[in-house]
């Protein structure tokens, strides 16, 4: 019984921070229809640079998302702007050979600058827990966790209460609806594929202590984050939170209880049976493009 | 349907390899080579993964065959001539590094080959050497598959192949008094061509000892989660864990077991340990304290030429610890330097039989070879003691004479 | 355009002697059999992703089926892999079928993902399948058993011959209807189901037809390397490659796959033998799919020859107006279908109905057609007048209700089964297919699903003839070969219409046919609708232009708020006073100063 509530807790744990990770691929499929295959290494970018302050200035990891976030903010927008933009009405297939390719840049440049090996940061509390009678709970999945939480919390707020958060609801929901009401299409996707890349800026930093990551790690990921955005709904972001919890408790508990070696094959097996019967995963909108 | 449009660039690029290929016609693969010219210097042709999945010991492999031809060049060549290494970058790619050693052996006519890392890089090179009949001492690619194709050019340059690797660490539990000796054991392992086969073997020699398995595992190489699997160990609480451990699962599950608390009374894992810097720097020096592996070479073992290697590799490459894989290089290097020296020539049949009827003395102790090239030989068991990788067995290879016995608890 | 053909066949005979004037040379004949085995990858996947648009980032996983195919037979039969290579696509080809009928329900980018998925499912296999094949320690293979002096020659000309042959079967697709319906597929699926394509097969076909040369050459390739694990078999680089060489080739043609695979290939070993050890290879990679992508996305063939055609530009002719007006309409009316005689409506719709979300846009309708009428169908923007088309055509699934055509409930076929039985439809935006010709427009519809029909030849033959007839009836004969693109608005009206005769259709539903054409062919598309009437075929049409309507169109129905609200002959219709004030009013003066 410990066995399990201690597998659920993990499980728990790491949906949360799943769900921070995924949060910018399902935002940015949301209002931009593209599928960010970069968003992986994104967040290996951010987890070496992440990696790299904490060894030189000693900043804690997880806090550093102060830094990280903002910075990503920044080449989230530019990338939109100069490149990703460029394609906007060409063929959705095209976005994702753009992004798959811009993921290869992100693996290339961190070889040359980092060279290719494992890193991952450890701060002194990287390996306490806090007990709560049988319990474990893993100080660096909590501080994860809570980190997640309040920038999930922050996003919620940030789309709902303020005016950009609406409308990158609002194109999400319907572009051409949105493009009559005066909301800038532009603006609106290039403020998203910004905020996005952000979430990835906290994720990143995250990553950084809860995993050993390497350069070519982000294909591990990007497939990880795909399966939650799938499960949940492209575009939706509650959909993503569900996706998140769901797969974080399959994991842990397929680990403690089924067998490893086939746990990632039903991984893949679950990302194509949504996409098979319900290709708008458990929350999303069915997208205009399958009705017509 | 589909318009079609003058496809000029097609005839561009193939004027461009046939030009290529046309350039130097050369004579049939197995007519005798001319009667090599002593006063040019002797080309040794390598393809390494210096970038890619392997890149890592790809790039120290490299360090190590440079640190062997400057000492080589320095003490005057071989059979007197200076040696040019010709390494080329395969990216850790079959096909690519089908295609060099193909153009090393039959463009660039290189009078010796020295073979590259990892099995995966290892199973396709070899058999381009073997249709080429060249000597091919590998200083990697332990797979237990790769002797059973009845290569005849084949050496590899390790102590022992991935099956015997953990029968140092048997037989140290083996000499344990019985009460001292783990009742229950645990094996978790990597998915992989090299972990897989020692925990494999381990497993199967201590249950034939006694020893009680509560857990067995193999796991995916992506796993990147070990709190599960830490969880069930946690639970079984067993005296021993054995970990087929690549490098970063090895770290990976010792983190999760010290967020859990639990540490066993012995741990072992295969490679994981043997990355010293990368390792004691992931889950920190002070638990590094009695954590057991095995490893083919040791920075301080009194084999011959292990000072000098150790100290010109320090010299040439910034003050840095050399790697195991540096070393298994280097030692590579030493099996074809012997063979070359003895038989006199680069006769490439005649390094062959030699190289079966000898033994030869590398940084790494003493090998010898089976008829497919598998070396008969044993690893040595190394032990993190106070921050530093110590060799415990056997006797005459030991840096440390005493074992952390039972492993202290994480700090 | 047959001069590409003369080049390629001279490149060819340049390979084919390449070995035997330079055959002691295994390193550039190493590097042309890997140039080979990525073209052969290269112009398979374009079958697939090229032709139907489908793009696969996966591809390379057929490459491992066939290798893994070939290699599991030898080691357990003893049999050389070489022999048992055709094996290897029999797999790549079941494994399509099997994965293509579920996985091609889904389009963009959700194909996209399952090819990888599916990719990396088939690694996973591989990994843990140990009794089948030997998991993570991978399979090694013997020998090859010829003598060493010819080391790779043997294994040049077998992928050179795979390569032709798939070069050949690429060319051969292309001709059929097969290859049209793909390329229809690509350009606007729903548009293709509606003239009759049956999307769903040619997916599965082409997907099916994507995998055979590459699981050949996949068997091939295991007794090339002797050795072959999980890892390397079914790696993703695999896959980028290929995409990359046919971007950089040119997608959807012929020879830019090859071309670009050759280009491809050259660069990466020229990387292995003068880029030294650089880091760089992954960042020039990822760099090259960027940059192509961003600036030369239809690939260096096309970019070519647009550019040939920039600086020899052909003179284009216009709408041969005088010869569309003076044309003869027998020509038509010999290849329509003989109506039959059954009696009752020829199209009957009960209580359909249609939500979006909480809008309703068909609520409850109801609407009958009687066999050789021009019926017409009015009513305000909103009305739901397209919605309805499109439930009646099967473009959309209704939510309730019964439509029943010629007898037969056909609410739950798919759109190209409606169109097989007689119906056709023009759009209230015309849809053709922008980078085809207009004869590729107009000879793409599939009259039925038979195989035959589908791997009749499309651009010669009988079927090029009647759309070639069909085009001088619109009297665009003079176009034929033009984009369907480069048309005017009013043209591109008259070629949907031919596109939808080619279906010999008993039922055709114009969507505001009128619409942009231009007064003389406005006429001449009425001529023809009463010709075509008088000939037994029945019209459904939508209009605003409510004079036209009450000329040609007997009876009339109103459609407001997703219903009928009236119906009957013009001229009621005309006095109607509730139609009059609820809504003819406002809108019939509206329109008719519009």
């Amino acid at each position: 019984m410990a066995q399990f509530v201690q597998a659920v807790v993990l499980g728990v744990l790491i949906g949360g921070i799943y769900a921070l990770m995924a949060s910018g691929l399902t935002l940015i499929f949301g209002v931009l229809r593209i599928v960010n295959i970069a968003q992986g290494a994104f967040l290996i970018l951010v987890a070496t640079f992440t990696w790299w302050l904490w060894r030189t200035t000693g900043i804690d990891p997880i806090l550093s998302a102060v830094i990280t976030a903002p910075l990503m903010f920044g080449l989230g927008w530019v990338l939109y702007r100069f490149v990703v933009r460029r394609i906007s009405g060409q063929a959705a297939s095209m976005s994702v050979l753009l992004t798959f390719g811009i993921a290869l840049v992100i693996e290339g440049f961190l070889n040359v600058v980092a060279g290719n090996k494992f890193r991952s940061a450890t701060p002194a509390y990287f390996e306490q827990s806090f007990r709560v009678g049988d319990i474990l709970l893993p100080k660096a999945q909590v501080y994860g966790f809570l980190a997640a939480v309040v920038v999930l919390g922050g996003l919620y707020l940030l789309l709902t209460r303020t005016w950009a958060g609406r409308a990158i609801r609002a194109t999400s929901q319907n572009p051409s609806a949105a493009a009559l009401v005066g909301i800038g299409a532009t603006a609106t996707a290039a403020l998203a594929f910004a905020l996005g890349s952000a979430s990835a800026g906290v994720g990143g930093s995250i990553l950084s202590v809860l995993y050993p990551f390497f350069p070519a790690s982000h294909y591990d990921w990007i497939s990880r984050l795909l399966g939650i955005v799938v499960l949940g709904g492209m575009g939706s972001l509650p959909g993503a939170l569900v996706g998140a919890l769901v797969l974080g408790l399959a994991e842990t508990l397929t680990a403690t209880y089924g067998s490893l070696q086939w746990s990632t094959l039903v991984f893949y097996l679950v990302i194509m049976a949504v996409l098979l019967v319900r290709p708008q995963g458990l929350f999303g909108a069915r997208l205009r493009e399958d009705v017509a | 349907m589909i318009e079609i449009s003058v496809p000029r660039l097609l005839a561009a690029s193939l004027t461009a390899t046939l030009v290529l290929g046309v350039a130097a016609c050369g004579s049939r693969p197995s007519e005798k080579k001319a009667a090599a010219d002593t006063s040019k210097p002797m080309t040794i042709g390598i393809s390494l993964p210096l970038t890619g999945d392997f890149s890592q010991p790809g790039t120290e492999a490299r360090r190590g065959y440079e640190v062997w031809a400057d000492q080589i060049n320095k003490s005057g060549g071989l059979l007197g001539r200076q040696v040019n290494l010709k390494i080329v970058d395969d990216a850790s790619n079959q096909d690519t590094v089908v295609s060099d050693y193909t153009k090393l052996i039959t463009q660039d006519k290189v009078d010796l080959i020295l073979g590259t890392f990892s099995s995966l890089l290892n199973y396709p090179a070899s058999a381009v050497a073997e249709k080429n009949s060249m000597v091919y001492v590998e200083p990697a690619g332990g797979a237990p598959k790769m002797f059973d194709r009845g290569f005849k050019y084949l050496f590899f340059a390790q102590p022992a192949t991935a099956p015997h690797q953990a029968d140092v660490f048997v037989d140290w539990i083996k000499s344990l008094p019985a009460d001292q000796q783990p009742k229950t054991a645990a094996y978790p392992t990597q998915d992989d061509p090299f972990a897989a086969p020692v925990i494999e073997s381990m497993q199967k020699q201590l249950e034939a000892l006694g020893v009680k398995t509560v857990y067995s595992a193999t796991y995916p190489a992506d796993t990147t989660n070990f709190q599960s699997i830490a969880s069930q160990l946690a639970a079984k609480k067993p005296d021993l864990i054995a970990q087929g451990a690549v490098f970063e699962d090895g770290v990976g599950l010792v983190r999760s077991l010290k967020q859990l608390q639990y540490s066993p009374k012995i741990m072992f894992q295969t490679s994981a340990p043997s990355n010293a810097g990368q390792y004691s720097s992931g889950i920190g020096v002070e638990n590094t304290e009695g954590i057991f592996y095995t490893v083919s070479w040791h920075q301080d073992a009194k084999t011959p030429r292990n000072a000098e290697f150790v100290a010109d590799y320090k010299a040439k490459f910034q003050n840095a610890d050399p790697a195991e894989d540096a070393a298994d290089a280097y030692a590579a290097a030493e099996v074809l330097q012997a063979a070359v020296t003895a038989v006199g020539s680069t006769d490439q049949a005649k390094l062959r039989d030699w190289l079966h009827a000898n033994q030869v003395t590398t940084i790494l102790g003493p090998l010898s070879w089976t008829a497919t090239g598998e070396p008969i030989g044993k690893f040595l068991l190394g032990q993190w003691q106070s921050g530093k990788a110590q060799v415990v067995a056997p006797a005459d290879a030991a840096t440390s004479q005493t074992v952390v016995n039972p492993k202290p608890d994480w700090k | 355009m047959r001069r590409s053909h003369v080049v390629a066949l001279l490149c060819l005979v340049a390979l084919l002697i390449y070995p035997v004037i330079n055959p002691w040379q295994p390193y550039p004949q190493g590097v042309m059999l890997m140039m080979f085995l990525l073209a052969i990858q290269a112009t398979s996947w374009n079958i697939i992703s090229g032709y139907a648009g489908y793009i696969s980032l996966g591809h390379s996983m057929f490459l491992g089926l066939g290798s893994y195919t070939a290699a599991i037979i030898a080691l357990h039969t003893g049999v050389n892999p070489l022999w048992v290579a055709p094996l290897g696509g029999v797999t790549a080809v079941i494994v399509a079928v099997l994965a293509g009928a579920v996985v091609l329900r889904t389009r963009g980018h959700a194909f996209v993902i399952i090819t990888i998925a599916l990719l990396l499912s088939a690694q996973i296999v591989a990994t843990n399948w140990d009794s089948l094949t030997n998991g993570s320690d991978g399979i090694t293979l013997e020998l090859p058993f010829w003598s060493a002096d010819f080391q790779n020659i043997p294994f040049y000309y077998a992928f050179l011959l795979l390569l032709v042959l798939t070069v050949l079967f690429s060319a051969w697709i292309a001709r059929t209807k097969f290859g049209t319906g793909l390329v229809a597929i690509r350009e606007d699926e729903g548009k293709a189901a509606a003239i009759g394509v049956n999307t769903t097969v040619l997916k599965i076909l082409a997907y099916a037809a994507s995998s055979f040369f590459i699981g050949v050459a996949g068997g091939v390739y295991a007794y090339y390397q002797t050795f072959l694990n999980p890892v390397g078999s079914f790696a993703i680089l695999g896959s980028v490659l290929i995409v990359l060489a046919a971007l950089v080739g040119g997608r959807g043609t012929l020879y830019g796959p090859v071309i670009g695979a050759f280009i491809v290939s050259l660069v990466n070993e020229g990387a292995t033998v003068y880029g030294g050890n650089s880091q760089t290879r992954v960042l020039i990679m990822g760099l090259i799919l960027v940059l192509v992508v961003l600036f030369l996305p239809a690939g260096l063939l096309p970019s070519l020859s647009a550019a040939w055609r920039r600086r020899h530009p052909v003179e284009v002719s216009f709408t041969d107006q005088v010869g569309a007006l003076s044309h003869n309409t027998a020509v038509v009316r010999s290849r329509l279908p003989v109506s039959s005689d059954r009696p009752g409506p020829l199209l009957e719709v009960r209580g359909v109905s249609k939500r979006f979300g909480g809008l309703v846009a068909v609520d409850g309708a109801d609407l009958v057609v009687e066999r050789g009428s021009i019926t017409a169908l009015i009513g305000p923007n909103g009305s739901g007048k397209t919605t309805l088309f499109n439930l009646i055509t099967g473009a959309m699934p209704l939510d309730s209700g019964t439509i029943t055509f010629n007898g037969k409930r056909i609410e739950k076929l798919p759109p190209w089964t409606r169109g097989h039985l007689g119906l056709g439809r023009t759009f209230q935006v015309t849809r053709l297919f922008k980078d085809m010709t207009v004869l590729q427009n107009v000879v793409a519809p599939q009259p039925d699903g038979k195989l035959r029909t589908m791997l009749a030849d499309a651009v010669s033959g009988a079927e090029a003839a009647r759309a070639r007839d069909l085009l001088d009836v619109v009297g665009l004969g003079a176009l034929a070969q033009q984009k369907a693109g480069s048309l005017s608005y009013g043209q591109q009206k008259l070629v949907e219409l031919a596109q939808v005769l080619m279906l010999a259709p008993e039922l055709v539903l114009l969507d505001e046919p009128a619409g942009g054409v231009n007064p003389s062919l406005l006429g001449r598309l009425t001529e023809v609708i009463r010709e075509l009437n008088r000939d037994g075929v029945t019209f459904l049409v939508v209009e605003h232009n409510i004079p036209l309507v009450l000329s040609l169109c007997d009876p009339v129905n109103v459609f407001a708020r997703g219903k009928c609200i009236s119906s009957g002959p013009p001229a009621r219709i005309r006095e109607d006073p509730l139609v009059l004030d609820a809504y003819l009013g406002d809108d019939w003066r509206a329109d008719a100063h519009a």
